[in-house]
């Protein structure tokens, strides 16, 4: 699989992050560090120890590690969350977002893992 | 301390996500040396290590710890956002954050995703307009100090020249300058009606120099006459205040400049008396200027607390005394208030007037914006850092059983640890080491020791050992002394210094 091709499978905007970091070997980098970036499993463990403050951080930060690398699916998804913990208090629609954000990130870690697994 | 070998700017990345660090990391990497801090505690600890060598800091604003936020608000407070530049990486769309962090000093703002190439603009950008903001701080200051001196002191030549032929000795303008500026300072801080500036307080005392300029006109036989003169020859001495002026106003090129403005009034007028009793044209109360006003008040104090041919001279005391109860002349009620009011600075002022030599006295008005540019800053900070270590350095060798030396060449100085100065019998500082006898007897009974603190050379290994005999609990024993050479941070390292130890064997 091409870097193209898990962009495409991530649902992220290739051509965007590619104008923006220039350098192909830069950006397959620094997509593939996603793999072990931490602030998903932070967001999971502070919401389920109800510590809205820390999911909110969490929720930011991998909001904007999205932002960079152009994964625009988890992105939108991560930036839905951050505006709903924002206040600091949970709503009725946290664990409906949350969710979602959960699926989006394992579908890009997955398209991840298959683009390192063939290196 | 400064080193020259590595030339890579240093940027502060902070963010709390690893990923996004080191991506900017590895974007600037090529021409900068990067640092980075997870979250505001480390940042701040950073930069206080690190201080002005950090020349740009990429700030993320939601963090753990301290956040974006806390961490300007510390740079603000230790006065660090005046020398290191704040660029602000955020995902926030949030216009407000953006205001209240320009309120706190931020640079620029970048907005993920970042174009590398922007990036990197923007780094050298923000880069270069603080070092050359710093540069012309600190050009603008000098060149305006050059200018102020140099005009300050053809004024004073041109004064001297005056009062040279006068026979006076030239401490006359000082004085009345410096009068001068202290009365209007008071007058100032007592009413507004006169509605003078710090511009026009400087114009005026400048001006007041060039009060006696008229004289230039008038003939050496009476100018220089011993004793009273006759009446007709005081008529001739008071043309010299309307010639001055017209000197002046004859002037073709300058004459319309606030300068020279001034100093017409004053050479024209300063002869003038508040009930209308003085010459030229016997004004009378503020239709005389108020600067020439101030510089006649100076004037008169000056000649009363001056010795002339045709008289002593008063104490201080008596000057104010006379001119109070208006036996020179009447004078403005205010400006006796002021000088009532102002008569201790006067007289220290001038005491000191008198011991310093007139071109040092050029006081320059630095606009306040250059002022915040400064190097200032970065001179106190390291000032405080300097502090800072040698209190840090007091501290431990005051508490430790050794014996540590520090030996400086010029000024020559030997320093040592308080137990060390005790144990050897000497004070903890000695200048001139060499010279001390004492010192020789005890520490230098070796034969080269001596010869070895002053003429180490570059060529030589930096840390040396040897053993000798010396003084010490007040019994000869052997020691082991190691001692490290301090070289100058120079192009050319100059020898400066030795630091060591003094160990019993």
């Amino acid at each position: 699989m091409t870097l193209e091709e898990a962009y495409s499978k991530l649902q992220g905007d290739y051509g965007k992050v590619m104008k923006l970091l220039r350098n192909p070997a830069l950006v397959k980098k620094f997509a593939l560090k996603f793999i072990d970036d931490e602030s998903f499993e932070l967001l999971e463990k502070s919401l389920n120890e109800k510590k809205y403050t820390e999911a909110f951080r969490a929720a930011h930060t991998l909001k904007g590690v999205c932002l960079n690398l152009c994964f625009d699916k988890l992105y939108l998804s991560a930036a839905e969350m951050t505006e709903d913990l924002r206040p600091g208090i949970p709503t009725d629609k946290t664990e409906e977002i949350f969710n979602r954000l959960k699926d989006d990130y394992l579908i890009t870690v997955s398209a991840l893992k298959e683009l390192s697994e063939e290196l | 301390m400064m080193k020259y070998n590595n030339p890579k700017p240093k940027l502060l990345i902070v963010d709390d996500s690893p990923i996004n660090r080191s991506l900017l990391s590895d974007i600037l990497g090529e021409e900068y040396e990067t640092i980075e801090a997870e979250n505001g505690e480390e940042a701040i600890a950073i930069l206080e290590k690190l201080g002005v060598e950090i020349s740009l800091v990429f700030l993320d604003i939601c963090m753990p710890k301290i956040d974006g936020f806390g961490v300007l608000e510390v740079m603000k407070e230790k006065r660090w956002s005046e020398d290191i530049p704040v660029i602000i990486i955020s995902s926030d769309d949030s216009g407000e954050h953006i205001e209240q962090a320009y309120d706190m000093g931020v640079v620029d703002f970048i907005r993920r995703p970042f174009d590398a190439a922007i990036v990197k603009k923007r780094a050298i950008n923000t880069i270069m307009l603080y070092s050359k903001q710093r540069l012309l701080a600190s050009m603008v200051t000098d060149q305006i100090y050059e200018k102020e001196k140099n005009s300050n002191m053809l004024i004073n030549i041109l004064s001297h020249i005056v009062e040279f032929r006068n026979g006076e000795s030239g401490l006359h303008i000082i004085h009345v300058k410096t009068f001068t500026e202290i009365l209007l300072r008071k007058l100032v801080s007592m009413t507004d009606k006169y509605k003078i500036s710090d511009e026009d307080i400087s114009i005026i005392s400048t001006a007041s120099a060039l009060h006696d300029i008229g004289k230039i006109s008038i003939p050496d036989a009476i100018l220089n006459k011993p004793g009273r003169f006759t009446d007709e020859e005081f008529n001739v001495m008071k043309t010299h205040s309307k010639a001055g002026a017209e000197i002046l106003e004859q002037l073709t090129l300058y004459k319309d400049e606030p300068l020279v403005r001034v100093a017409y009034e004053i050479c024209r007028w300063h002869h003038e008396r508040f009930d209308g009793k003085g010459y030229p044209d016997g004004l009378v109360g503020d239709e005389i200027p108020i600067s020439a006003q101030v510089v006649a008040m100076a004037d008169v104090y000056d000649a009363l607390t001056s010795e002339r041919c045709y008289k002593k001279a008063f104490n201080h005391e008596k000057a104010i005394e006379m001119i109070l109860n208006g036996e020179c002349g009447e004078f403005n009620p205010i400006l006796k208030e002021c000088l009532k009011s102002s008569a201790d600075t006067i007289r220290n002022e001038i005491y000191h007037a008198k011991t310093m030599n007139s071109c040092e006295s050029v006081k320059i008005e630095i606009p306040t914006e250059i002022l915040k540019i400064d190097e200032l800053s970065s001179s106190k900070r390291l000032m405080f850092m300097y502090n800072y270590e040698s209190e840090k350095n007091k501290f431990f060798s005051d508490f430790c059983d050794d014996i540590f030396f520090e030996y400086h060449l010029d000024p020559s100085i030997l320093k040592l640890s308080a137990c060390g100065a005790a144990r050897l019998g000497l004070s903890e500082t000695i200048v001139n080491p060499f010279e001390e006898p004492t010192l020789i007897n005890k520490i230098m009974t070796a034969e080269n020791t001596k010869k070895e603190l002053r003429e180490y050379s570059v060529n030589e290994e930096t840390i040396t050992e040897h053993k000798c005999n010396i003084l010490l609990d007040e019994k000869i024993k052997t020691v082991k002394i190691v001692s490290k050479k301090l070289y100058s941070f120079s192009d050319k390292p100059v020898y400066i210094g030795v630091i060591g130890k003094i160990i019993e064997i």
